[in-house]
């Protein structure tokens, strides 16, 4: 069983709360579910739309394809009406009859039946009254969801929603002979459900990150949220800063001081701090910086998805430095690179960048057992003569860090070239003697890059990065059921390229590169640094994530040309 | 005289800059109040005024033009143990820096900031500064400088910052008192350092300050806000030095240490092992 439910509206008609509640109550009804949310910079009016998928086995992807749309709005009929598969279900007082051609279409007015509870904002929950109806699932975890997250505006107010849910799932019941859910699942409360930006935030927390700094900006502003939260238990100190300029700043102070450090931004954010991302490289300050990227430039699109910042970091801020990029692939993976960021930041004294987007930050994953395989090291001291030198000219490029204030080492910090001492120096021979130490790194960080994720395919390859790895998953899988093999290589530690990464590429099909984004970034870092073609690519930069029918069309439309 | 703060480093200063006071005074400040070199940290951006910590045997953290007060927030926060002093000039105090300095006086956080104001661009050779006065005549404003010049104290004191001073680097002695004053002093606190350029600014000459300086007496009292504001917009003919406006309130460490029930972070160390055996258990 795999079925996908699509409820739209405009933003201010709780179609947020609508996905929160129907990914949690399929969870907690034993069912694995992969949600994504889809909606405008604003916060009244516009279209929004969330889609939550759910099965009874682990998904890694959204799908076009729906089984019951509800509308809240007539524009939700109009955009996605096309989607509903045959035999789906509408509902909703949307469209003319003449329009129904649906086998399930009913013209239910959510917002009249929600009125019949005393208030049209109850429409929401009366839409998932009618899809829990349509589906066959009983309300006993729905009334208890309700009850916590409606708690606090009091016991009337959950009575009314409950009673909304119950006149939406009344007037269905006359029209469903049989439900949708054909097997039911136990509940299965160890089933966990964890969006990217929770799963970041929970990375560093265990970590150690003992101080967070960042400046609001969608769509990294959850990781903000969501480690405030928990700053009490975990004894972080959290600052908005006034800006991500001060924000990168006091990261970068206080890991000099010695407390495992995060930002988090997004691309626009991320320029500013540019100029901050040198500063730790310069002063070999240990730091974990995420960009969550959205369309741009500037301002773009603030609530879409996008991988259009994977050359930019890599390069940004001015003259070279090492550093490690990554990109997990989904919420599992984002607690662990989290954790392997902090813990290479402080070995090679670097920056570390994680790149996530607004499509993993806000797609909710549910897991049976989330494996933390990572841990996180405490920071090795290593002993050093007095008077020390911070930057200790050293065969590796790693120089011994000490802590100001926790011995007798005073240490000296520059952002100028400088000299052993960290005294500023105009010595051009010193110069080139310090620049040689700092760039040496990146050979041994190239050893430490895991090689990519790899399944091997004799027709073709598609090789992707970050949070694409589901769809291209599910796309390889149905390519393979029509007797197409396909292979995959996913990126999730990117950069610098992993050491065997020549010899994995010597040897691969029809390599399709397949990315949310115009140039094709990593395309053109793979035929820079391996010197190999790559012509065939999959580029979308629309906003919106790929979903797995539209990459299997691209994917058959390279074969036809490859 | 040896010191315990004495640097190896060679001084880049030309000679006679107003740096020079301050330096000595810092450097006096902080032995006659028995601190180590070890617990002393010394953050700066860049500038003229910038390279100073180099010059003082400490604990330095010489970041970005314009960003020595968020690294000194962060540092102070993570272990507030450290006595945390910002230093810099007028140009990346208050032109670069300018949101921080204003973000600053908000939080209160328990530091010191130093602003060699010398009310103009001495490292890039002279250009105008947020300090410079109308009509200040440069390479890059030959037609004279068109806007008024910032006044920091008014706009510090507005904002009920905690400690706010000014000091003429010409009174090492005096100087080196008010720096005792705002280092002990608990919470945020700002002197503004009258600095003459000897190279690029021939208007706000050695001369120049001295003719118009005089100390507040005994009988000011800096606690009374509006009199302060009062006093901080004397300019021209007189100018006053000394502390111009104190009011104790809790320091962001006081605040954000009572939010997460934590005390001294980097005293506290991270158990590393239960974080991952917590990672284990958390969601199975
Ligand atoms: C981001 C950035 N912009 C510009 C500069 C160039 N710059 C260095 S110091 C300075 C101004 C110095 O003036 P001030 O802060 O008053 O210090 P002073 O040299 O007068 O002591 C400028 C513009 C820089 N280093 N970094
Ligand atoms: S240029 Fe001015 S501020 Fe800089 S050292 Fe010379 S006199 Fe001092
Ligand atoms: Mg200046």
């Amino acid at each position: 069983m795999d079925l996908n439910l699509l409820v739209g509206g405009e933003a201010g008609q709780g179609v947020q709360t609508v996905s929160g509640a129907l990914s949690t109550i399929l969870q907690r009804s034993g069912y694995f579910v992969f949600s994504i949310e889809d909606y405008q910079s604003r916060i009244r009016g516009g279209h929004s739309f969330t889609q939550v998928r759910f099965s009874t086995t682990p998904l890694r992807a959204a799908l076009k394809e729906v089984d019951i749309l509800a509308c809240l709005n007539e524009e939700t009929y109009q955009l996605h009406r096309r989607r509903v598969k045959e035999g789906g279900w509408v509902l909703g007082a949307v469209g003319n009859e003449r329009e129904a051609h649906f086998q399930h279409f009913l013209p239910l007015n959510f917002e009249k039946i929600a009125e019949g509870v005393g208030n049209k904002i109850f429409a929401n929950i009366v839409a998932v009254g009618a899809i829990l109806g349509i589906l066959g699932l009983d309300l006993e975890s729905a009334d208890s969801y309700l009850e916590e997250i409606f708690a606090r505006k009091g016991e009337e107010i959950v009575e009314k929603n409950k009673q909304a849910l119950r006149r939406g799932r009344d007037e269905v019941i006359p029209y469903v002979s049989s439900p949708l859910i054909e097997e039911t699942r136990r509940g299965n409360s160890s089933l966990l459900v964890l969006d990217g930006n929770q799963a970041l935030g929970w990375g560093a927390l265990l970590s150690g990150c003992q101080f967070y700094s960042a400046y609001p900006m969608t769509p990294s502003t959850g990781i903000l949220n969501f480690i405030s939260s928990h700053a009490k238990e975990y004894g972080v100190v959290v600052e908005q800063a006034e800006d991500e300029i001060a924000a990168i700043n006091m990261a970068i102070g206080a890991s000099y001081a010695g407390a495992r450090a995060m930002t988090a931004t997004s691309g626009g954010g991320f320029c500013l701090m540019a100029e901050g991302l040198g500063l730790a490289a310069m002063t070999e300050t240990p730091l974990v910086v995420v960009d969550a990227q959205r369309p741009g430039p500037s301002t773009g699109l603030p609530t879409r998805t996008s991988q259009g910042d994977l050359e930019f970091v890599i390069h940004a801020s001015h003259d070279e430095f090492p550093r490690f990029v990554f990109a997990p692939r989904d919420p599992q993976e984002a607690i662990n690179l989290v954790i392997r960021a902090f813990n290479l930041a402080e070995k090679y004294q670097v920056p570390v960048i994680i790149l996530s987007d607004q499509y993993l930050a806000d797609s909710k994953w549910t897991y049976e057992n989330l494996e933390v395989k990572e841990r996180p090291d405490a920071p090795q001291f290593s002993s050093f003569p007095l008077p020390y030198r911070r930057y200790l000219i050293s065969p590796s490029g790693v120089s011994p860090r000490a802590i100001p204030g926790l011995g007798k080492a005073l240490v000296v910090a520059d952002s100028d070239e400088h000299d052993e001492f960290g005294h500023l120096t105009e010595d051009l021979n010193l110069r080139v003697e310090m620049h040689k130490k700092r760039m040496r790194k990146k050979e041994t960080m190239r050893k430490e890059v895991r090689l990519p994720y790899h399944r091997e395919g004799k027709d073709l390859t598609l090789i992707g990065w970050g949070s694409t790895w589901g769809v291209i998953e599910e796309a390889g899988e149905r390519l393979k059921a029509e007797g197409i093999d396909s292979g995959i290589i996913h990126f999730s530690e990117i950069y610098p390229l992993p050491l065997q990464i020549e010899e994995l590429f010597s040897h691969v099909s029809l390599p399709v590169v397949v990315e949310n984004n115009y140039g094709g970034q990593l395309a053109n870092l793979l035929e820079r640094e391996l010197k190999l073609p790559f012509p065939f690519r999959i580029n979308s930069y629309n906003g919106r994530p790929f979903l797995v029918e539209e990459l299997l069309l691209k994917v058959k439309e390279v074969g036809k040309n490859g | 005289m040896g010191n315990l703060f004495d640097s190896q480093v060679e001084i880049a200063w030309c000679p006679g800059c107003g740096n020079f006071g301050i330096l000595r005074a810092l450097k006096g400040a902080l032995t006659e109040l028995g601190f180590s070199p070890e617990e002393v940290v010394l953050v700066s951006g860049i500038g003229q005024a910038a390279k100073l910590p180099h010059y003082i045997a400490a604990n330095v953290f010489n970041g970005l033009h314009g960003r020595s007060i968020p690294v000194a927030l962060a540092v102070k926060t993570v272990n507030p143990r450290l006595l945390v002093i910002a230093e810099s000039g007028d140009g990346c105090m208050y032109g670069e820096g300018g949101n921080h300095f204003l973000h600053a006086l908000r939080r209160n956080p328990d530091i010191t900031v130093i602003v060699h104001n010398n009310q103009v661009y001495g490292l890039t050779k002279g250009q105008a500064s947020p300090t410079s006065e109308e009509g200040f005549v440069s390479k890059a404003q030959p037609w004279g400088n068109l806007s008024l010049p910032l006044n920091p104290l008014s706009l510090a004191i507005s904002q009920d910052a905690s400690f706010v001073a000014r000091g003429f680097s010409g009174d090492v002695d005096k100087l080196k008192e008010i720096i005792k004053e705002a280092l002990t002093w608990r919470g945020f606190s700002l002197i503004d350092v009258l600095q003459p350029c000897v190279t690029f600014n021939r208007v706000n000459t050695f001369a120049w300050y001295k003719e118009r300086v005089y100390y507040l007496d005994d009988s000011y009292q800096p606690e009374d806000r509006i009199k302060a504001l009062e006093k901080s917009l004397e300019w021209g003919d007189k100018i006053p030095l000394g502390v111009i406006y104190q009011h104790q309130r809790p320091t962001f460490q006081d605040k954000i240490y009572s939010q997460i029930e934590e005390e001294d972070l980097i005293y506290r160390g991270v158990n590393f092992d239960d974080l991952f055996s917590r990672g284990l258990r958390l969601f199975t």
